[in-house]
């Protein structure tokens, strides 16, 4: 429960969150002023820079309730928290700079579906279009939903106001100015959250006495957490070893009696390892090591840097290639910085806020006890820079992917680019509206369970068989169409079934034991679903007759064609100067290569 | 138990084995091979600052 503290901001902190709110309006409307095509909106006429796009994919990543959420999770798991900001980012994003990205600029495309009809066939770019547009319109609704209810909680604001001013904000200056837009506000958004959460770990740390003193009474809260843990297992029977991880297996009656007991192991056992970024097998955590490396590091963050529409997009928008690979190298160094400014927090509150019923209470409490008025203002407006930035940029796509995917293939596939940017437009409107309407719709069935947190796990589903056709599609020459397209329907069975099968009533009905025995063992469904989805792609492709050799230009180490790039072998990371759309002479020139490019390998597909 | 469970047992065992030492050493060893692949307008020298970072981290922490 969040301690509510609508007191705390003064006129000060309001002067300071509406200055915000106006500067990043304003930049919105005025990049709107240059919108002319479809190219402009989608892409922003492929003329962004690339420290804007580094700060906009820092910015996109970290959503509103992270702000909150990650100075939490630290708060009751410890560090290991970080590990989705270090381990989770930089190497994918780096090997994102030098293979996959370059890859796509010079391809020409405006979404990651066009490109998997290039290298697969428009049966796999419907289905992965569909999942995409799926996913990110009901995590618009999602998130207006998750943030408003924290700042209800927080600041005291009325919850359907929240969703409403938030949605009409941002679709306000997304509708006008299209991912330009989109990337500038998000880099004013990106230096507002760091310049707030830095306060606060700044402060937070002059506060406890500094990093020497934190270590030191984070080393004796553990001792005591260890020591409570040791006596709370002593004085609790011992369960059957198939349900003494799961707490809520022992049901709704066996709650006051050994469940609570193992609750309370569990949490100071997940404790213990505060100031650790590894954490056993064994932990009771969302966060153990096999989970953090091979789902995390290998399989979710790649898919996410990679093979993310949202993501991917604003680097397609880059005004040259070589701007593209910069754009995430610059990206991957912010990365570095992050957990420090949204994680440690959480850790400072363990020291100086000892009992708090609840993490996600630690920073709210911890901006209510370290800033003085107006500085509030700040970290309330780093926490909207945070939710506006990756809300403004899953609109953005979601229109991208409606207008190219969608209405330019099945509604009218000569559609001109200024029609096409009245399409983005009216399917930006279309998006908010549908937003605030799932919000709502979640709003009501949430009065019985927390049934959003299931539809964002549902929904996540998909993203690890998307990533191991896209990497099998890019890496190996053999990939059939169909075969992908298969591969990634078992991939989402596979996660749905273990889904299915680690939910207790399921188990239970099957006289099973739980499949896994960690809290939200979604890092596990990834690993096993990529898995599935990569044996299926390879097996059925093996006993499938080859694909055309047009198509082999979308595979890495595969022949380009003049247009696309030039007259080199294209090898891993190596890309020949003359292969460089920028390389034309004038930048001009080099901003037409792409689309060149485009028109060429369109034409070839539809033959 | 199902041969399902069975085998993820043995799964899960084989993991808890391996000490929190060689695990560290695993996540270090990946971002040193990460760096010399890799190995102001040059995009090497951000790179390579990145997964520097990265290293002393999960070294440190």
């Amino acid at each position: 429960m969040l301690v509510a503290q609508s007191t705390l901001l003064t006129l000060p902190d309001y002067v300071v969150i509406g200055i915000y709110l106006i500067a990043t309006i304003a930049l919105g409307v005025a990049i709107g002023r240059r919108m002319q095509t479809g190219t402009d909106f989608f892409l922003g006429g492929r003329r962004l820079p690339w420290w804007a796009i580094g700060m906009s994919l820092v910015a996109t990543d970290i959503g509103g309730t992270d702000i909150i959420g990650v100075g939490g999770a630290a708060y009751s798991h410890g560090l290991a928290v970080a590990n989705f900001e270090w381990i989770g980012c930089v190497p994918a994003m780096l090997v994102g700079a030098f293979v996959f990205i370059p890859f796509f600029y010079r391809t020409g495309v405006y979404t990651i579906p066009e490109f998997l009809e290039r290298r697969y066939n428009a049966g796999v770019r419907t289905v992965m279009a569909l999942c995409w547009l799926l996913f990110m319109a009901c995590n618009l609704g999602i998130m207006l939903l998750a943030s408003a209810k924290m700042m209800a909680a927080v600041f005291g604001w009325n919850e359907v106001a929240c969703i409403l001013v938030t949605a009409l904000l941002v679709g306000g200056y997304t509708y006008i100015g299209g991912l330009a837009a989109v990337v500038y506000t998000d880099m004013i958004q990106c230096g507002v959250m760091i310049a707030g959460c830095l306060l606060i770990l700044v402060l937070g740390l002059v506060q406890v006495g500094g990093v020497g003193e934190l270590r030191s009474r984070l080393a004796a809260a553990e001792a005591d957490d260890a020591g409570e843990a040791d006596q709370v297992d002593e004085a609790a029977p011992r369960e059957p070893p198939g349900d003494a991880v799961k707490p809520e297996a022992a049901g709704p009656t066996g709650r006051g009696g050994v469940a609570v007991s193992r609750e309370a192991v569990d949490a100071s056992e997940s404790r213990a390892h505060r100031a650790s970024l590894i954490l056993p097998a064994d932990t009771d955590s969302p966060f153990p090591w096999p989970g953090i490396y091979f789902g995390l590091a290998l399989i979710l963050s790649p898919a996410y840097w990679i093979g993310n529409q949202a993501i991917v997009q604003r680097s397609l928008g880059a005004r040259s290639e070589f701007e593209a690979r910069a754009s995430y190298v610059w990206g991957a160094l912010l990365k570095n910085v992050i957990p420090f400014i949204v994680a440690v927090p959480g850790l400072i509150a363990v020291a100086l806020l000892p009992d708090l019923p609840d993490g996600d209470a630690a920073i709210p409490n911890l901006v209510g006890v370290l800033l003085p008025a107006g500085l509030r203002g700040l970290f309330v407006a780093a926490f909207l820079a945070a939710l506006m930035s990756s809300i403004d940029s899953y609109l953005n796509s979601a229109a991208t992917i409606v207008s190219n995917d969608l209405y330019k293939r099945f509604v009218n596939r000569d559609v001109s680019d200024t029609r096409l940017l009245a399409v983005g437009r009216l399917t930006t409107i279309t998006l908010v509206a549908w937003a605030i309407g799932f919000a709502f719709f979640l709003t009501a069935l949430n009065e019985r369970a927390g049934i959003y947190a299931i539809f964002q796990t549902l929904m996540a589903f998909f993203q690890g068989p998307a990533f191991a056709i896209l990497l099998i599609g890019i890496l190996w020459r053999r990939a059939t169409g169909n075969a992908a397209l298969i591969a990634l329907l078992c991939g989402i069975a596979t996660s749905i079934a273990l889904y299915a099968l680690n939910q207790p009533a399921v188990y239970r009905a099957l006289g099973w034991a739980p499949l896994f025995k960690i809290q939200e063992p979604f890092l596990y469904f990834s690993i096993w679903a990529f898995l599935v989805s990569a044996v299926v792609l390879v097996g059925l492709s093996l006993v499938s007759r080859p694909i055309h050799p047009a198509q082999l230009r979308y595979v890495v180490g595969g022949r380009m064609d003049a247009e696309d790039s030039g007259k080199a072998r294209c090898k891993v990371g190596a890309v020949p100067e003359e292969e460089q759309p920028g390389d034309a002479g004038t930048g001009k020139a080099g901003l037409a290569a792409p689309g060149s490019v485009r028109q060429t390998g369109q034409g070839e597909d539809s033959a | 138990m199902t041969p399902l469970h069975r085998w993820g047992e043995l799964l899960r065992e084989t993991l808890q084995a391996i000490p929190l030492g060689a695990v560290r050493a695993l996540f270090v060893t990946t971002l040193v091979f990460l760096l010399i692949w890799i190995l102001d307008e040059n995009l090497k020298t951000g790179a390579v600052l990145a997964v520097a970072i990265q290293i002393v981290i999960y070294l440190v922490l």
